[in-house]
């Protein structure tokens, strides 16, 4: 997709979130579209690194509930402005994101991905118990101030605002990310991922592109984490437990990884399996569960991949690396 | 005294205690073609691999243009212009062919990567599939993409380990007739690691024949393949 046909489609979309943020008066309905849209970037921050480094992450909720712990310690200490607060997070994050990246981008495959459960899993025990810093397992309180970027937080925290908020963020990424993919560095990662031997005989140091896609995941899995916090004013534990990673790697699985939509059409389709069939089914997760193993069988691309055959007619591949 | 381009001198890799290549000694004169034949596990792929960075060095040195290059690593040797290509089809399947000749120009440090990119796809007559993602292309086109890749940028040296392989008989001789005309067109010149003897024989200036890690025989096409124990270790009685 071209840059026209990009802008064209945000647009677009943007004017499709107005239309349901204004058209869906029910609070709960749109509270619930909030939730599956924040999960949406956190999965989209997972499905980058699929795409673009043909890696698996089983710790990315490291940096969601990091992010979301990090702005809550920033404003609690009252250092900043909240604005500058959400700044400094998102930046922290992928600044740490790159450091750790320098180090197990190096480890392939399986490893790789113990490693990201691992790491996740080490920080989630210390949030636990860090209660003077952390609150423990009881988590701790977000304290946003009354305005944020002008506008009165009590507004800003209306279902029908967040839903507008979170929904144009997810837009704006997935843009940006687009036009990146577009770029000279989408090109370098792409030839990393495909062939990282025949990428350095071209003379492409292949470490740090590596570093940098990872780096970019835990940037846009932390966006996430941020609105997060700001929906719901609270982060516990249990936002950087590895069981919040598998979950958004399956909505990686299931909405696809080699288009960038793919992995938030699976957030969607998660939460309404959540929110409709566990209205109805206690055990909903396993009406869930064969719903993935069916579509890792029969559609390995996931729903984006569908798409791609059945609507636009393109031939299947489920290739992220090369040989 | 001889400017050579290339010049390997004493290269052994070991591995343990099997010595894979074992003080081997090559030259490359500037626009020459020098083939490189032996059984398989004579230690040719190894050469290629010590000579670009690959492997590394138990012993002896490589140099490019009279510059010791033995300490640099892979990246570092290929933009000072030692090119290779790999004997499986070693491109990147899902992006365009266009992408990545671009994309190899532009790191090579090419100026204008868009002209390059366009010259090498002319060259090896793959233009007209600038659109198509390499994985879709077929097996010569995309050994010829693989070449492509290695000369981007004008490299010095081209080292090919086995470029024919899984090629039809008319796919190597196009492929062997390009090599030629690129020594003298883009002023390359080629290590040829091969097995199809009419094609080494046809185009090398010079053969060097491997047997257990170590140079048995090297000359004139003509002398080698007369040599008797050439004939005996690799090419049999039909050479």
């Amino acid at each position: 997709m071209n840059l026209k046909k990009s802008s064209l489609g945000a647009v677009l979309a943007l004017l499709l979130g107005a239309a349901v943020a204004f058209g869906i008066t029910s609070s709960t309905l749109l509270s619930l579209l909030t939730q599956s849209i924040i999960y949406a970037v956190f999965a989209l921050g997972v499905g980058v690194l699929l795409k673009q480094n043909g890696m698996v992450s089983f710790g990315h909720a490291l940096f969601f509930g990091g992010a979301s712990y990090l702005i809550g310690i920033l404003l609690q200490l009252q250092l900043m402005s909240a604005e500058l607060a959400i700044l400094v997070t998102l930046l922290a994050v992928t600044v740490a994101a790159f450091l750790i990246g320098l180090v197990i981008v190096r480890v392939p495959g399986v490893a790789f991905g113990m490693l990201t459960l691992a790491i996740g899993q080490m920080f989630f025990l210390t949030a636990s118990r860090a209660r003077g810093l952390t609150g423990g397992a009881d988590g701790m309180n977000i304290d946003w101030p009354s305005r944020l970027f002008g506008f009165p937080m009590s507004q800003m925290l209306k279902p029908a605002t967040m839903f507008l908020v979170c929904w144009s963020t997810l837009v704006v990424v997935m843009f940006l990310l687009a036009w990146l993919m577009r770029t000279r560095f989408g090109g370098i990662t792409e030839a990393v991922r495909d062939n990282e031997e025949r990428a350095r005989f071209i003379g492409i140091t292949t470490l740090l592109p590596r570093a940098a896609v990872y780096a970019l995941s835990a940037l846009v899995t932390s966006v996430a984490g941020v609105l997060s916090a700001m929906n719901t004013g609270f982060v516990s534990p249990e936002s950087m437990h590895w069981s919040l990673s598998g979950v958004a790697l399956m909505m990686v699985v299931v909405g696809g990884f080699k288009a960038l939509w793919g992995p938030a059409v699976g957030a969607v389709v998660y939460f309404m399996f959540k929110d409709i069939l566990g209205e109805h089914a206690t055990h909903w997760m396993t009406i869930f569960g064969m719903a993935l193993i069916a579509v890792i069988v029969f559609s390995p691309t996931g729903v984006a991949g569908m798409f791609d055959r059945w609507v636009l007619g393109k031939k299947p591949s489920v290739k992220v690396g090369g040989h | 005294m001889t400017n050579y381009v290339l010049q390997a001198q004493d290269v052994a890799i070991h591995y343990g205690g099997v010595k894979a290549v074992d003080g081997v000694d090559l030259t490359l004169e500037k626009g020459q073609i020098r083939g490189l034949i032996g059984p398989n596990g004579a230690g040719k792929s190894t050469v290629i691999d010590a000579i670009t960075g690959r492997r590394k060095l138990t012993r002896g040195q490589v140099s490019l243009l009279g510059q010791d290059v033995s300490a640099l690593g892979v990246v570092e040797r290929r933009m000072r212009g030692l090119s290779r290509s790999f004997q499986r089809t070693s491109i990147f399947g899902q992006m365009t062919v266009y992408r990545q000749i671009e994309l190899a120009s532009h790191k090579m440090g090419v100026k204008d990567s868009a002209a390059d990119a366009e010259a090498v796809l002319n060259e090896l007559e793959l233009w007209s599939l600038k659109d198509s993602p390499a994985e879709d292309l077929g097996y010569g086109e995309q050994r010829r993409l693989d070449l492509g890749l290695a000369l981007v940028g004008r490299p010095t040296v081209l080292l090919l380990d086995e470029p024919m392989a899984g090629l039809s008989v008319k796919e190597s001789l196009d492929l062997a007739q390009h090599l030629k005309k690129l020594t003298s067109s883009w002023d390359v010149s080629v290590l040829l690691v091969e097995h199809d003897m009419d094609v080494v024989f046809g185009i090398s200036d010079v053969v060097t024949v491997f047997e257990l890690g170590r140079v048995i025989a090297s000359g004139a096409p003509a002398e080698v393949r007369a040599n008797p124990r050439v004939r005996e270790a690799y090419l049999g009685s039909a050479a």
